[in-house]
């Protein structure tokens, strides 16, 4: 009971406050701006063609009342919190009559893939040959390893990317130019190697960024631990190496970067623009991006709460989670 | 980065069909909806879908300026005093599944979006509520609408430039409850093409040839099969077009800037646009890209000043606009009508002789005439300069002549409404302060970018403090509208193709101008915030003449006059599109040797334009 009450409820309180924060001034924000969904609806539809002022007129009046802007701010805001607590997040302003939920959809099981998985292997990547050469630095794989990663590290993404999509796709074609398979989806190999030979490339331009910086992190705090007392005495006692680097150093080394992998896992909701830009890859960022283009508000609260909750809700379980995992700041 | 070279590419398209058997076609915007085919909704359907799908009434070639018939068989026929107008109809189409089209489905479809407020895509529902009493089936191939008052342009909502009112399948639209719910996904169409597959993100979506092609509107026309296969893709920015038509991805795309354009032809041999060579791109879209004036601008009240916008055209030198900032890919008009070779027909040559002997007033008694009819020619003998060959007459190539440049009567023009000029020649208003500028350009539009960056370095020369103000389309679009900005490169003709000003021109009407802060578009009225009555008096006189009456050209022609006279806008040029397609698996697109039709293909007329693609082995 105890737990409960000092422990998590204080926690998912603040996970609470957090989230209604964070959603009332995204609902604020892109009122703001200075594009109108209304005004960009019609601004589509008169692209190629003059349309009859009067009929502008009574376009601006549907589309109002369609597109539910019609109201007070505060009207607007109580009917966005009676949506979303039924798990409505309204339709799509710029892409109607989709509704919001459809949208992300469409785009977020992309995102996720590509991201969480490009993540994971980042991080693991990272992490082993981090801890590795932070515990052998004078070996001449580790000193090549740290030489490259810390080469890459400083370059721009964008440009990586780029240069990444130059090299692949138009010197040596051997990669897709856009989307994020062939075809219709199935479950079938050709679909499934097709999904992985699209997502190859801006795979990699994410893997090796985030390598380069998870390796620098990991080979710092492993060099940090591997001065430690502690190890210091494992070593004179003759301990096993490979016990040393596993059950001391990297277990150690190991706590700042399950908290990193969480919030990074947590905040790949809000999708990797650049990455879907220069690959022409579906996904939420590139959603994300027209959504603000077109003033979608719908849209942009829609996903702009779920990274809200997905960064909080990682917050949250890694807090939670601690104590578990390391036994130093475990609650008394 | 293109120049080094590449591998030879193997197609790898998002479908599984040959690719000697597809066309693959770049749209400009994913279209997230790629399933719903409902174009009678307001909504973001793909770019493309609607030409080769669905079916109009009539369409307008915006190159011959010709009227080409749709699901009609005639031209739209009024009486005496407009209020009513007659059509027969095609009695040899069919819908995709297989039932002939008939006046049916047009009363059906009129009838339809006429009570349902939902279906009011371009204004449909309100413009038939407010234009058509009834519609009366006179034959099962012909109809007559009932017009509620005399209304000359009535066919417009049913002749496509880029859309117009489609038609749809009464034998199955009579049995759907909420149309506008409704997403029209499995057909039956009256176009060529069915939708087969797509991306979910509407990044692409492929179409097939109807095995019945023929009994098409487009087919009947050009009696030709086309491709089997449209492939519709976005591929996104011009640096993703270039790879992909070098793989042999792409077959024609637009909206590149000449650099892209440039690549492309290093890179893909085959590839072309409208002329085989300089200055390579198609000029005749029904477009104008010009500086207007913000005369609601506080901040700029000299604007009021006729004399104060000539000084500005005149501070502007135009052979270098063209030469230095656009390469000599422009064709120049000097009034706010493309020189496109129809337009050039009607209003730019019968006009030729009123712009030689245009004067205006320097001071009191002194006159000025600042055509100069050479600038083509200037600009031709500079392309042949740098070893460029000019593909025929100049001012067929390079347009119209335009302002001559005159710093020396701008300074006059100016100094007679109170300006100055500093002890560093830099240019003061009347109340003693430096003059200002802010030049608002779209950074998506490649020529208004240059030219605005043109204007602006051109204005600071002369002594101006102007800055440039370059916004990616959207945050430009509701800059514009709003009215934050002192000049502005906007984009509009104020006729149709066929000479017609009013349905375009109407936006200009003093009473939808909304002021400065509150955005045009909720009016249907223009930025740019004019407010002359007498602009007002020519569009209300313009209403009730029909488009065919040569009257109507008469009073447009005088309009024309009286803009160019009191310099509302500073025109630039027609609109160059770097329409560029790939001869490696089609052949038959139009080109300047053979300009069949326009090569605009996102615009209704483009289904002619897909139809009349042969196989390259043939």
């Amino acid at each position: 009971m105890t737990l409960l009450k000092e422990f998590i409820l204080p926690r998912f309180v603040q996970w609470l406050i957090v989230i209604f924060v964070g959603v009332t001034i995204t609902f604020i924000i892109p009122r703001l701006s200075p594009v109108n969904p209304v005004n960009e609806a019609l601004a589509r539809v008169q692209m190629y063609q003059n349309i009859d002022p009067e009929a502008v007129q009574v376009m601006r009046a549907t589309l109002l009342d369609l597109y539910g802007l019609e109201g007070s701010v505060l009207e607007q805001y109580v009917n966005f919190w009676k949506r979303v607590l039924k798990g409505d997040l309204g339709p799509s302003l710029a892409s109607f009559p989709l509704s919001v939920n459809q949208l992300i959809g469409v785009s977020i099981g992309w995102t996720i893939g590509l991201l969480g998985t490009s993540i994971l292997i980042a991080w693991t990547l990272g992490v082993i040959l981090g801890s590795l050469a932070g515990y052998y630095p004078n070996r001449w794989w580790s000193e090549g390893l740290e030489k490259s990663l810390i080469t890459v590290y400083p370059v721009p993404y964008y440009i990586l990317a780029f240069v990444l999509l130059m090299a692949f796709t138009f010197y040596l074609p051997i990669f897709p130019l856009i989307g994020g398979a062939r075809g219709t989806a199935a479950f079938t190999w050709e679909y499934i190697s097709s999904v992985l030979h699209h997502g190859f490339l801006p795979a990699l331009s994410i893997v090796i960024g985030a390598t380069a910086h998870r390796f620098i992190m990991s080979k710092a705090l492993t060099t940090t631990e591997k001065s430690s007392d502690y190890v210091q005495y494992a070593q004179m006692a003759a301990l096993p190496e490979r016990k040393i680097l596993l059950f001391y150093v990297a277990r150690n080394t190991l706590l700042p970067q399950v908290t990193d992998l969480s919030l990074s896992l947590g905040a790949l909701f809000g999708g990797a623009l650049i990455a879907e830009f220069v690959f022409g890859y579906p996904g939420i960022g590139t959603t994300m991006y027209t959504a603000i283009n077109n003033g979608d508000y719908n849209a942009i609260m829609g996903i702009t709460l779920l990274s809200i909750v997905g960064i909080a809700t990682a917050s949250l379980l890694i807090d939670l989670m601690y104590p578990l995992i390391d036994p130093r700041v475990r609650y008394r | 980065m293109f120049s080094l070279p590449s591998f030879v590419g193997v197609a790898q398209l998002p479908v599984d069909v040959p690719r000697e058997e597809v066309f693959v076609v770049d749209v400009i915007i994913t279209a997230p909806v790629p399933h719903n085919h409902n174009f009678w909704i307001t909504g973001p359907h793909p770019l493309v879908t609607h030409a080769i799908m669905m079916e109009t009434l009539w369409i307008r070639d915006q190159e011959t300026g010709e009227r080409v018939m749709g699901a009609a068989i005639s031209d739209p026929m009024y009486n005496d005093d407009f209020t009513q107008m007659s059509v027969e109809l095609r009695d040899n189409i069919y819908w995709s599944d297989g039932v002939q089209f008939t006046a049916d489905d047009l009363i059906f479809t009129v009838e339809t979006l006429k009570a349902t407020p939902g279906l009011n895509a371009r204004g449909w529902h309100a413009n038939l509520n407010k234009s058509m009493a009834s519609v009366e089936k006179t034959g099962d191939f012909s109809v007559t609408f009932h017009l509620t008052e005399p209304t000359p342009r009535f066919h417009s909502l049913l002749e496509a430039r880029w859309g117009a009112i489609y038609m749809m399948p009464k034998h199955v639209f009579e049995n759907i409850d909420d149309l506008p719910a409704y997403t029209y996904t499995d057909g039956p169409y009256l176009g060529a093409y069915l939708p087969v597959e797509e991306d979910p993100s509407g990044v692409w979506q492929l179409f097939v040839r109807r095995d019945d092609w023929e009994r098409s509107p487009a087919g009947i026309i050009t009696g030709n099969p086309g491709p089997k296969y449209i492939l519709e893709i976005n591929y996104g920015g011009p640096d993703r077009k270039v790879i992909a038509m070098s793989r042999g991805e792409l077959d024609v795309y637009y909206d590149s800037d000449f650099e892209s354009f440039q690549s492309t032809l290093e890179t893909a041999p085959a590839a072309r646009s409208w002329y085989a060579g300089f200055p390579w791109g198609y000029m005749g879209e029904v477009s104008t890209r010009e500086l207007i004036f913000n005369f609601g601008s506080e901040t700029q009240p000299w604007f009021h000043e006729k004399d104060v916008r000539w000084a500005l055209a005149l501070a502007l030198d135009i052979q270098a606009v063209v030469t230095d900032y656009m390469g000599g890919t422009a064709k120049l008009t000097n009034m706010p009508v493309p020189t496109t070779p129809a337009l050039t027909a009607i209003y730019h040559d019968p006009m030729e002789e009123w712009f030689q002997n245009l004067e205006i007033e320097i001071e009191e008694g002194v006159m000025y005439k600042p055509y100069d009819a050479t600038i083509p020619d200037q600009i031709a003998a500079w392309a042949e300069s740098e070893g460029y060959e000019v593909p025929g007459d100049t001012r067929a190539v390079f347009g119209s002549g335009w302002w001559a440049h005159a710093p020396d009567v701008a300074d006059r023009l100016l100094m007679k409404h109170g300006f100055s000029r500093d002890d560093g020649g830099n240019w003061l208003t009347p109340d003693g302060n430096p003059w200002e500028l802010e030049v608002l350009s779209d950074t998506t539009s490649v020529q208004q970018f240059h030219f605005g960056n043109a204007a602006a370095d051109m204005w600071k020369d002369f002594g101006i403090d102007t800055s440039l103000a370059a916004h990616e389309r959207t945050l430009y679009t509701s800059t514009n509208e709003t009215g934050q900005f002192d000049i502005s490169g906007d984009w509009f003709s104020f006729t149709l193709v066929d000479g017609d000003a009013w349905p375009v021109f109407n936006i200009f009407h003093p009473d939808l101008v909304v002021p400065v802060g509150e955005d045009t578009r909720t009016t249907g009225g223009h930025a740019t915030r004019l407010t002359d009555p007498k602009i007002g008096e020519f569009i209300d006189a313009m209403v009730s003449i029909g488009p065919d009456d040569p009257s109507s050209f008469e009073l447009t022609t005088e309009m024309l006059k009286y803009w160019v006279e009191n310099m509302y806008s500073i025109p630039i040029v027609a609109f160059n599109k770097f329409v560029t397609w790939d001869e490696r698996y089609w052949t038959g697109f139009p080109t300047f040797e053979n300009p069949s039709s326009m090569p605009l293909y996102w615009f209704m007329g483009g289904k002619l334009t897909f139809q009349n693609l042969k196989p390259v082995d043939s």
